[in-house]
C-alpha cells in the first residue's frame, strides 16, 4: 500500500483548480496541434496559431475565447512551423499566382521573386503564417505606377529617357558643330585684330571698346562650348547607360503587367486578391478537407 | 690522296662520273616529285592522297646541279590536297582551283562565294609545316591546318568578320551556308578519314559544344542589352541557375553560361537544339538582333579560338 492513499485528501483549492484547468487547456491545444500536425491537417493548424483572425475571416464570427496564450505557447517553433506550411500554401499560390518564384533564404522565410524572366526583381517577403505578401513598397508602387501609365500608352521611364535622349542629342549637335566653331572662332579673331588696328581717335574710343569686348565675349562663350563638346562623347555614353538601365527597368515591368493581366486582367483584382488571400487560401484547406472526407 | 666526294682530287672522267650522278640524282628527285604529283593529282584513296601532300609540302625539288624553274610551292600542294579532298567526297563542284601561270602558284574559289572571295594557303613559318587558309581580298584567315600534327583550327574571329559581317549584305544565307558547310566538310573529313583534331569553334552544331567568350568576366550590362533587345523582339530572356536562357524556337535553345561543360569557370554560350544541327554561326545569320548584340559587343563576346595559332 502506498502511503498516499493512507492520508486524507487535501482539499483542492479554487486557486489550484484554475492552475488545473490552464495546464489542461494547454496541454489540450498542443496535443491538437500535434494531431493536426501528424494529420497533416493545414486549416486545423492555422486556426490554432491564430484563432481570432481565423474565426473573423473563415467562419465570419467573433471569437468568444481569448487564445492568444495558448498561441504563444509555439512561438519559438515559428520559423519551423512556416517551413512546414509553406509547402502547401506555395503550391497552392503556384495556381493562383503562377508569377511568383519563392526561395526560401533561411527555414521558414521567404523571398518573392517576380517572374523567371533575366534579373527578375526581389519583390519581397511571403509571410507564410499569416498568408500574406510582404511586398517590397518600392517596387510595388512602380508596378502600380505602370498600370496607370499604360492608359496613356506610357511607360514608366518614358519621360525619363525621352530627356536623357535629348540631351544626348544636344550634346552630339555640339560635337557636330566643331568645324562651324573653329570657323567662327578664326573669322572673330580677324575682326579682332582689325578693331585693335584701327587708329583709335579719341571720339571712337567707346565705340572700338565696345566693339571689341563684343568680340572677346563671343570668342569666350565658343571656347565653352568647345569645352563641354570635349566631354559630350563621355557623357553621352554614360547617358547611353543610363537609358539602357531604364529601358531594362520597363521591360522587367512590363513583364510584371502583362503577367498580372493574364491572370487577374488588372491591378485592382490583383490587390483585391491579396487582401483576401487569407480566406481564399483556408476555404481552399476546408475544401480540400471535404473533398478527402467524401473520398 | 684521292677523295670521291671531293671533285677537285678526282680525274677528269672521275669529274664527269660524279657530275652525271649528281644530275642522275637530281632528275631522280624530279621523277620522284612527279609520281608524288601524279599521286596527288589522280589518287582515289584518301590515305594516299594526304601521304602526297605531306610529302610535297617539304618536298625539295631543285639539287645542285638540277633546277626547276618553274615550281609551285608547298601552300600550293596544300590547296590541291583541300580541293582533291572535297572531290572524293563529291564536294569538288563546291571549289574552283585557278592557275596563275605567270608567277605560278595556285588560288581557290569558293564556288557558294561566287567572284567575292579568293583563297590560298600561307606558311604559318611554325617550322611544322602549318599553313594559314587566307582570303586574298581582306587578308582574313579563316582556318590553320597542320597535315604533320593532323589538327585543324577554324578563326572565329575571321569567320565572323568575312561571313557576319562582309559578305551578309552581298550574299543570300543559303550561300554563305554553302560556303561554311564547305569548310565544315572538309574539317570533318580530315576527321573521319585521318583522324584530325578539328576545332569546328563557332560552326560546331553539337549541343555540348561550349561557345567561350573572350572576357572571362562578363558584365551584367552586356546581358542587360541583350533582355532588352530580345524583348523588342518579342523573346523573353529567361533567368536561369547559372545564367540566362533565350528560347529561339520551340527546338532552339541558347544558354548563356558561367561555367563551361568541364565545370571550369569561363562565360560563354551554348546552343542546343534535338536534331543537334545548330551553331551559334547559324544563329547569328538567323537572327539580326542577336548579331546586332554579338557585333556590338564584339571586344567581350567575341568567341575564342585556339590562341596557339592565333
Amino acid at each position: 500500500m502506498q502511503s498516499n492513499s493512507e492520508e486524507p485528501r487535501q482539499e483542492i483549492t479554487p486557486g489550484q483548480a484554475q492552475l488545473d484547468s490552464s495546464i489542461t487547456q494547454k496541454i489540450n491545444y498542443l496535443e491538437t496541434l500535434q494531431r493536426a500536425l501528424h494529420d497533416r491537417d493545414d486549416r486545423q493548424i492555422y486556426e490554432l496559431i491564430d484563432k481570432t483572425r481565423y474565426d473573423r475571416e473563415v467562419k465570419k464570427s467573433r471569437a468568444t475565447t481569448q487564445t492568444q496564450e495558448l498561441a504563444d505557447l509555439v512561438a519559438n517553433d515559428h520559423q519551423q512551423l512556416s517551413h512546414y506550411l509553406s509547402q502547401n500554401l506555395i503550391e497552392y499560390l503556384g495556381q493562383t499566382y503562377p508569377f511568383f518564384y519563392y526561395d526560401e533564404v533561411q527555414d521558414g522565410e521567404f523571398d518573392i521573386y517576380f517572374g523567371n524572366w533575366w534579373d527578375r526583381r526581389l519583390f519581397g517577403q511571403l509571410d507564410v503564417l499569416n498568408v500574406a505578401f510582404n511586398f517590397d513598397e518600392t517596387e510595388y508602387n512602380k508596378l502600380k505606377r505602370t498600370f496607370e501609365l499604360s492608359a496613356m500608352n506610357q511607360r514608366y521611364n518614358t519621360d525619363h529617357i525621352a530627356e536623357i535622349t535629348s540631351k544626348s542629342a544636344e550634346l552630339q549637335k555640339l560635337i557636330d558643330q566643331q568645324d562651324e566653331r573653329d570657323h567662327q572662332k578664326d573669322q572673330l579673331r580677324d575682326q579682332l585684330k582689325e578693331v585693335s588696328q584701327k587708329s583709335t581717335l579719341p571720339w571712337d574710343s567707346g565705340k572700338v571698346k565696345e566693339e571689341r569686348q563684343s568680340i572677346v565675349d563671343q570668342l569666350s562663350n565658343l571656347a565653352d562650348q568647345d569645352e563641354a563638346s570635349m566631354n559630350a562623347n563621355k557623357q553621352i555614353k554614360e547617358n547611353d547607360e543610363q537609358i539602357l538601365g531604364l529601358s531594362k527597368e520597363d521591360t522587367i515591368l512590363n513583364y510584371e503587367k502583362q503577367s498580372i493581366q493574364q491572370t487577374f486582367e488588372d491591378f485592382s483584382h490583383f490587390e483585391s486578391h491579396n487582401q483576401s488571400l487569407y480566406t481564399d487560401y483556408l476555404n481552399s484547406l476546408i475544401g480540400r478537407g471535404q473533398v478527402s472526407a467524401d473520398d | 690522296m684521292i677523295n670521291e666526294n671531293d671533285p677537285s682530287t678526282l680525274s677528269t672522267s672521275g669529274r664527269l662520273l660524279s657530275y652525271n650522278d649528281a644530275v642522275k640524282e637530281g632528275l631522280a628527285t624530279g621523277q620522284a616529285f612527279t609520281a608524288l604529283m601524279d599521286q596527288l593529282i589522280n589518287t582515289k584513296d584518301p590515305a594516299t592522297l594526304v601521304e602526297a601532300a605531306q610529302e610535297l609540302s617539304v618536298f625539295v625539288l631543285d639539287s645542285d646541279y638540277v633546277t626547276f624553274p618553274h615550281q609551285y610551292n608547298a601552300a600550293d600542294y596544300y590547296l590541291i590536297f583541300m580541293s582533291r579532298l572535297l572531290e572524293l567526297h563529291d564536294q569538288g563542284a563546291a571549289v574552283t582551283l585557278q592557275s596563275h601561270e605567270g608567277d605560278q602558284h595556285l588560288t581557290q574559289q569558293l564556288t557558294a562565294l561566287g567572284d567575292l572571295g579568293v583563297f590560298a594557303f600561307r606558311s604559318a613559318n611554325d617550322s611544322t609545316g602549318g599553313v594559314y587558309y587566307q582570303d586574298q581580298v581582306t587578308g582574313e584567315v579563316l582556318f590553320y591546318l597542320n597535315l604533320k600534327r593532323q589538327l585543324m583550327r577554324m578563326n572565329s574571329s575571321a569567320i565572323t568578320k568575312l561571313f557576319v559581317e562582309t559578305y551578309l549584305d552581298k550574299l543570300e544565307d543559303e550561300h554563305i551556308l554553302a560556303a561554311t558547310d564547305l569548310l565544315i566538310a572538309f574539317g570533318q573529313s580530315l576527321k573521319e578519314d585521318f583522324g584530325f583534331d578539328v576545332d569546328f569553334n563557332l560552326l560546331d552544331t553539337s549541343n555540348s559544344e561550349f561557345y567561350a567568350f573572350t572576357t572571362s568576366d562578363l558584365s551584367g550590362e552586356i546581358v542587360d542589352k541583350l533582355f532588352v533587345a530580345a524583348a523588342s523582339e518579342n523573346y523573353m530572356l529567361k533567368h536561369a541557375q547559372d545564367g540566362a536562357i533565350l528560347e529561339l524556337s520551340p527546338e532552339v535553345t541558347m544558354k548563356i553560361v558561367s561555367h563551361n561543360t568541364t565545370g571550369a569557370a569561363a562565360w560563354g554560350i551554348l546552343i542546343q537544339d534535338k536534331a543537334q544541327q545548330v551553331s551559334w554561326f547559324k544563329v547569328l545569320l538567323a537572327y539580326p538582333f542577336l548579331r546586332q548584340w554579338y557585333l556590338d559587343n564584339l571586344d567581350d563576346l567575341q568567341i575564342r579560338s585556339d590562341s596557339l595559332v592565333f
